[in-house]
């Protein structure tokens, strides 16, 4: 469902305006690093020595996104942006492997940066985002639920991200583009992460969490 | 520069520029708390109940000595098994698991214990009858979240218009928290059960909970447990800790996690050296603990309803043999607070039974007398290691069970369901968590 929502918004985006000047679509690696999430799942593996396979850290992922250009200045170019992030974690002990998984999904504005006269190829990007996240476990490969209800968090935030590139001319208007971002998340209130993780509320973490993350990807650019 | 020269070389640079500085970020985080923690010290715990056992694990799991002090000639706490009374094994103690979004539903699910959610029907005794609900639904008022006042459930159910047709509805659902319904406050439950996460369902167990404990946390650290051991003396004047038990043996320990239940530290049954201050002293006075009993009766038919809600003489009645594998009929009484007390004041089981036959006989027309078989009275007030039954938030609580459960000099850590600060207070689970997280205190201060 939530996956048939994220291709109707991304048919969206670049149907808006068909006659669209430029678009993007990037897929990447993610690493991401949260000091609470961490602590929520060190805790998750000292309460519970009974599991010999730890549970591993939320820090590999990948991402994708679309980004459509629809402002376009002398340097200057404005869009908006949305991508979606995956990041898993996974151990597995006898009769219990615990997965962990946490989405990201960011609706951002673009400020895009790009001058050829100095610099020809090479662009950065400043997005900032509205961001919400969704955090799931599975137990044995089946979603953990209780009370008839899966376990889940959802948490919402603001996302901050710059972005660098350099554009390689494939042929007609498109562009390939390695690329490499740092993005911060500063506050995203996530208050039942922790309920999801450890099982308790207020042990371990507060109720919201802060994140940092690198990409490296590739983009196809057309223009 | 050729392009898919140009194209590799970006692609490699970046992914090394990145993945690089990721696989040495990625080494210092570490997978779980204090890997690199060392601490030579001996860790001496105070009562093997399920925190002191589960804090022992956790110890063990690290490589620290440790040593469990108990009390009496069991270890488990609040926990017991009956056997041989009736053709399935009862819980003498706790016997819920109350939801499973908690580390013991993670336990059970690993060891593949077999339990069974609990939805069996609820009626209530009310104006000398049985009925399935209540002219006015009393329950929903102690579910509300906001503007509930700081009164206690009796003082809170007289302002919402109840009359005294309901007391005895209202003492049932206090004894559902371990309470007398004129002293658990209304208020201090919502606030204190904000960080619940755990689950709204009940579960029962196949064998008992007991069982679970017994098998999965207590056949870790029997080797380091010492029973019949009452500790009497604890001095923490030193950099060495002393503890003397009753009969004058002293242990030394560098740190103490306390996990004796509430009602031994409000009573001064243990002794310590510095005093504790009156700001601890006062918090333990504020925190709840009534008198609790468990009664089992056996009967020859099952007349009995799954639960009763309402009786004068016990707040609650259930039928023991939900989720159980057996056939035998029994009927468990589960009493709490000021009904607990007055049993007890009875003097004897068989006083206490056939109070209970009574009051059976008077809901279901002389039925309990004419098929009753056998009775086990688990009367956790009288055992002078418990005193009662588990804790409660009371009316102008406030902080008490933070600052009750707050570490003393970075050597007197404490635990045990009453200093559960996490909304899980009064359950096993609950308990467990104090366990870890007193050791985690524990080495957070060693790491400092």
């Amino acid at each position: 469902m939530k996956a048939k929502i994220f291709y109707y918004l991304l048919t969206c985006l670049l149907a808006i305006n068909s006659s669209a000047q430029e678009w993007k679509a990037d897929i990447s690696y993610k690493y991401m690093y949260s000091n609470q999430l961490d602590n929520i799942i060190q805790t998750y593996n000292f309460s519970r020595p009974l599991l010999t396979e730890k549970q591993p850290l939320l820090m590999n992922g990948l991402n994708a996104s679309v980004s459509r250009i629809f402002k376009n200045e002398k340097h200057w170019k404005y869009g908006i942006n949305l991508s979606y992030s995956f990041i898993r974690s996974a151990a597995e002990n006898q009769n219990f492997n615990n997965t962990l998984q946490l989405h990201f999904v960011n609706l951002g504005y673009i400020f895009h940066y790009e001058n050829a006269e100095k610099c020809k190829g090479l662009y950065s990007e400043l997005i900032f985002s509205a961001t919400a996240s969704g955090l799931f476990r599975k137990l044995n490969d089946e979603p953990f639920e209780y009370d008839d209800a899966k376990s889940k968090s959802f948490g919402i935030g603001g996302e901050i991200q710059c972005k660098a590139g350099y554009n390689l001319k494939l042929k007609n208007k498109f562009y390939l583009s390695p690329f490499i971002s740092f993005a911060c998340t500063p506050y995203l209130y996530a208050p039942n992460n922790e309920a999801v993780i450890n099982q308790t509320k207020g042990l371990a973490s507060a109720k919201w969490t802060s994140v940092l993350s690198t990409q490296v990807g590739l983009v196809i650019h057309r223009r | 520069m050729d392009r898919r020269y140009f194209i590799k070389q970006s692609a490699v640079v970046s992914l090394g520029g990145l993945l690089i500085p990721s696989t040495f970020l990625s080494s210092c985080r570490k997978d779980t708390l204090f890997e690199d923690v060392n601490f030579g010290g001996k860790v001496l715990i105070i009562g093997a109940g399920a925190a002191g056992l589960y804090a022992g694990y956790i110890l063990k799991s690290k490589g620290i000595d440790f040593e469990i002090l108990e009390a009496s000639a069991n270890y488990g706490g609040r926990l017991g098994k009956l056997t041989g009374f009736a053709d399935f094994p009862i819980d003498t103690g706790a016997q819920w698991l109350h939801g499973k979004n908690n580390i013991l539903g993670d336990l059970i699910a690993k060891s593949q214990t077999k339990i069974k959610t609990d939805n069996s029907d609820e009626l209530f005794w009310f104006n000398n009858q049985i009925v399935s609900s209540l002219p006015k639904d009393i329950t929903s008022i102690f579910a509300r979240e906001e503007n509930v006042p700081d009164v206690s459930f009796k003082d809170y159910a007289i302002q919402e218009g109840y009359g005294s047709e309901y007391t005895n509805i209202v003492e049932g659902i206090a004894g559902d928290s371990g309470a007398a319904a004129s002293r658990i406050s209304a208020y201090g439950k919502v606030k204190e059960e904000e960080n619940w996460v755990s689950g709204d369902d009940d579960f029962k167990f196949q064998g008992t909970f007991f069982d679970l404990i017994d098998q999965q946390i207590a056949s870790q650290v029997k080797n380091n447990l010492k029973l019949n051991t009452i500790v009497a003396n604890i001095d923490y004047s030193h950099s060495s800790i002393e503890v003397t038990d009753t009969n004058n043996n002293v242990y030394t320990a560098d740190k103490i996690i306390v996990t004796v239940p509430i009602t031994i530290l409000k009573s001064n049954s243990i002794q310590f050296v510095p005093a504790l201050t009156s700001e601890k002293t006062t918090a333990f006075s504020k925190i709840g603990m009534d008198a609790g009993m468990k009664v089992f009766l056996k009967f020859s038919n099952k007349f009995f309803d799954q639960n009763i809600i309402g009786g004068e003489i016990c707040g609650a009645y259930a039928d023991e043999s939900i989720g159980k594998t057996g056939s035998d009929n029994i009927l468990l009484a589960f009493i709490m607070g000021q009904q607990a007390e007055y049993l007890t004041g009875l003097g004897s089981d068989l006083a206490i039974t056939n109070a209970l036959l009574q009051e059976l006989d008077l809901m279901y027309n002389g039925q309990a007398t004419a098929s009753f078989l056998a009775s086990h009275v688990q009367n956790w007030t009288t055992n002078p290691f418990v005193q009662g039954a588990y804790s409660y938030s009371t009316v102008g609580m406030g902080d008490a069970r933070n600052i009750a459960a707050q570490t003393i000099d970075k050597k007197l850590y404490f635990a045990g369901e009453a200093m559960n600060t996490n909304g899980h207070h009064q359950t096993l689970h609950g308990a467990v968590e104090t366990g870890y997280n007193a050791v985690r205190n524990l080495l957070n201060d060693v790491k400092k």
